[in-house]
């Protein structure tokens, strides 16, 4: 069965940054469509690509899809449902207050929360009422990465639980407050996940042990939650038919290893396979090459001449090198292969005697793991909420809390207890890091991409916020922004895939961090078959399909690009990050 | 009698969710907990989250209009009493005619 089976009115899939959840959730819910019945796919992603894998413009509200009868989609934009709440909020007194209070009003609702917020306010919409998706058979929701989505399906019970303790009008329910009679429709929305006849959730993962691990943190996380109806769909399956490629039997093993050691609570939940295709997934005609892979080999020949490709990371870091400090931060969609670009350069700066600090604010990253034990000149640090949440609170209470007697005392502890208050102690986290590459090398592996232009955006509006106010204001919070900014202190690295979907997410990125005024250092294309060398028929001409892609990265970043083969040895440990390089 | 304040826009009327603690901020919302124990009637406007109260108010739109740093604006009976500034406990207690807290805030005994 190379797709799973959605019985429930409800489908979410949830998994890695790019193992395909948009892309079976579509070719499901077509599947669906084909058989007969109405089915609506949503994307809550802010970095959404249900668009292009659809091949159809889509809006907040149900677009059907040409040349699928039946077949539905839409896209929560968390952003413009910010804007929308921020209307709904602050319009009514424009001409009633003076301007400056109208201004100060909106600066309140542009905060990353505001973001957040609006999004699940429209997720649960469609999810807590039952009218909202009242002409569909099925809803299926493409969620957006591991962290993101998990945030998502436990904000509900986090929420039901502030709202119920929050007393009298003290609490810090912040930019909350105008959704505070929405409690019914958290609890509906709660109600709904966790009842199996209601909703299926499908756990994405390839069949590499990273993937999988994550998929059995997330199963875990979700039968806690009370989740309990879930399949396991593993996507790109590959095992050659023509072995002797070393390549091809690197893979294939890999693959099966991977699957064999599946922890048990992922090997107990009913499977379906999807193997792996050689051109990409975009479009419909793509979409029924997954519900039928017999039904592929209709593709025209692609032309796998090995012109001339760009260079390896070494010289990249060769460059970077010659600073002697600074931070260089890896960004890409999850799964492109972030943490092992960052723990590869880390390393070989390290190898060079530098001394480097190799960090994470990936809550899904496995930094220790990839470097693979103590290696001079490198430390790993982690950013984790909790800790740092730990760390703020106690820093807040002592400071302010010394002065307070009992009542005043709890009502602090309330607020404290806020949701923006992880992201403010995350936030200075992330300062505190930065501001080390003043003294050496920071080599940062941040967070997907939603999560990272939220990081960016609290950046700019507290770098507004710090401008204007007096409080008492660590110095690395302070110089944050104008150091993001400082190309010869900061180098983005933008870590991408040689496919359609990782290619255009990268060149949102960029735009993205161009609008913040961040211009990136460079850009690798990781895992490239072609650059491997590998002669497998079906991976041959997989990589012939990243001929256009390469280019198309070579092309934009004039300055420098970096391409990293896909490796037959792992790349975690000094050995095998070395490789990387190269 | 009713203590009205009119804050500027704010996440949280501790000013926890803020770049950085503003302790005047703390120490302010514990002093109203004070003044509601002593049977006043405390009413806590933000503007980020409660505009209609402002809106609603000629008194407060004319002194916005006048300048923001006026926020936050304090009110006792409907009448204006300060502006631009959070009071002490103390002056709390004079403004509102009640007698003086029976201990400082850092002692504990209250």
């Amino acid at each position: 069965m190379p797709l799973p089976m959605i019985a429930t009115r409800h489908a979410f899939f949830t998994g890695k940054g790019g193992v395909g959840k948009t892309s079976l959730s579509c070719a499901t819910g077509l599947a669906l469509a084909e058989a007969g019945e109405r089915v609506l796919i949503v994307s809550t992603d802010p970095a959404s690509n249900l668009d292009e894998v659809l091949d159809t413009v889509l809006a907040s509200t149900p677009t059907a899809i040409a040349g699928a009868p039946g077949l539905h989609a839409l896209n929560i934009d968390p952003e413009a449902a910010a804007r929308a709440y921020r209307d709904r909020m602050v319009g009514p007194y424009r001409g009633i207050l003076p301007a400056a209070a109208i201004a100060s009003m909106e600066e309140q609702f542009s905060g990353a929360c505001t973001v957040e917020i609006a999004a699940f306010d429209a997720f649960a919409k469609l999810l807590g009422d039952a009218q909202a998706t009242a002409g569909f058979d099925h809803v299926i929701f493409d969620t957006a990465p591991t962290g993101h989505t998990l945030r998502l399906l436990t904000l509900p019970s986090a929420w039901s639980e502030f709202i119920a303790s929050a007393t009298g009008g003290a609490s810090c329910l912040g930019p909350l407050a105008g959704l505070e009679g929405q409690k019914a429709l958290y609890a509906a929305t709660m109600a709904r996940l966790a009842d199996p006849a209601a909703t299926t959730v499908v756990l994405v993962a390839r069949p590499e042990v990273s993937a999988l691990r994550e998929a059995e943190r997330t199963r875990g996380e979700l039968a806690e939650l009370g989740v309990v109806n879930l399949q396991l769909a593993l996507n790109g399956v590959f095992a050659t038919a023509a072995p002797g490629d070393p390549i091809a039997d690197a893979m294939t093993r890999r693959a099966r290893d991977a699957i064999a050691a599946m922890p048990a609570g992922l090997a107990g939940l009913p499977r379906t396979e999807t193997p792996l295709l050689a051109k990409g997934t975009v479009g419909l005609d793509a979409l029924r090459d997954m519900i039928d892979p017999a039904r592929t080999g209709h593709d025209t020949a692609v032309d796998i001449t090995r012109g001339p490709l760009p260079a390896g990371l070494g010289r990249l870091i060769d460059d970077v090198a010659r600073a002697g400090r600074g931070v260089i931060m890896t960004m890409g969609k999850g799964g492109v292969g972030k943490t092992s670009v960052a723990a590869a350069i880390a390393l070989s700066l390290a190898g060079r005697g530098h001394p480097v600090l190799l960090s994470t604010t990936d809550p899904a990253a496995h930094v220790e793991r990839a470097v693979g034990g103590t290696v001079p000149n490198l430390t790993v640090t982690r950013i984790d909420p909790e800790a740092e949440v730990g760390r703020y609170r106690d820093e807040v209470l002592a400071k302010a809390g010394a002065g307070l007697d009992a009542a005043g005392r709890a009502m602090l502890d309330e607020d404290l207890r806020s949701p923006c208050t992880e992201e403010i102690a995350v936030f200075r986290a992330f300062a505190r890091t930065v501001d080390a590459g003043k003294d050496g090398f920071v080599v940062l592996d941040t967070a997907p991409t939603g999560h990272t232009i939220l990081l960016l955006d609290a950046a700019e509006s507290y770098h507004r916020e710090v401008l204007r106010t007096q409080a008492d204001m660590p110095e690395a919070v302070r110089q944050l922004l104008p150091r993001l900014r400082d190309g010869d202190f900061t180098r983005i690295v933008i870590v991408t895939l040689a496919e359609a979907t990782p290619v255009h997410e990268a060149e949102r990125l960029q735009d993205d961090l161009g609008r913040a005024g961040i211009t990136p250092y460079a850009w690798v294309v990781n895992q490239s078959l072609l650059a491997s060398g590998t002669t497998d028929p079906l991976l041959a001409r997989r990589g012939g399909y990243e001929r256009p892609f390469i280019d198309k990265v070579a092309g934009f970043s004039s300055r420098r690009c970096a391409l990293i083969a896909w490796q037959a040895e792992a790349p975690v440990g000094a050995e095998g990050l070395a490789a990387l390089a190269r | 009698m009713k203590l009205e304040v009119y804050d500027p826009a704010m996440c949280c009327a501790t000013g926890v969710c803020g770049p950085a603690v503003d302790p005047v901020l703390v120490a302010f919302a514990a002093d109203l907990q004070w003044v509601a124990a002593q049977g006043v009637a405390v009413q806590r406007y933000n503007l980020g989250q409660e505009p209609q109260a402002f809106a609603a108010n000629p008194a407060v739109v004319k002194e916005m209009e006048a300048g923001m740093d006026r926020l936050p604006i304090i009110a006792i009976d409907g009448h204006i009493v300060s502006t631009g500034v959070y009071l002490s406990r103390d002056q709390l207690a004079r403004k509102l005619g009640l007698g003086a807290p029976c201990c400082s805030p850092k002692s504990g005994c209250c």
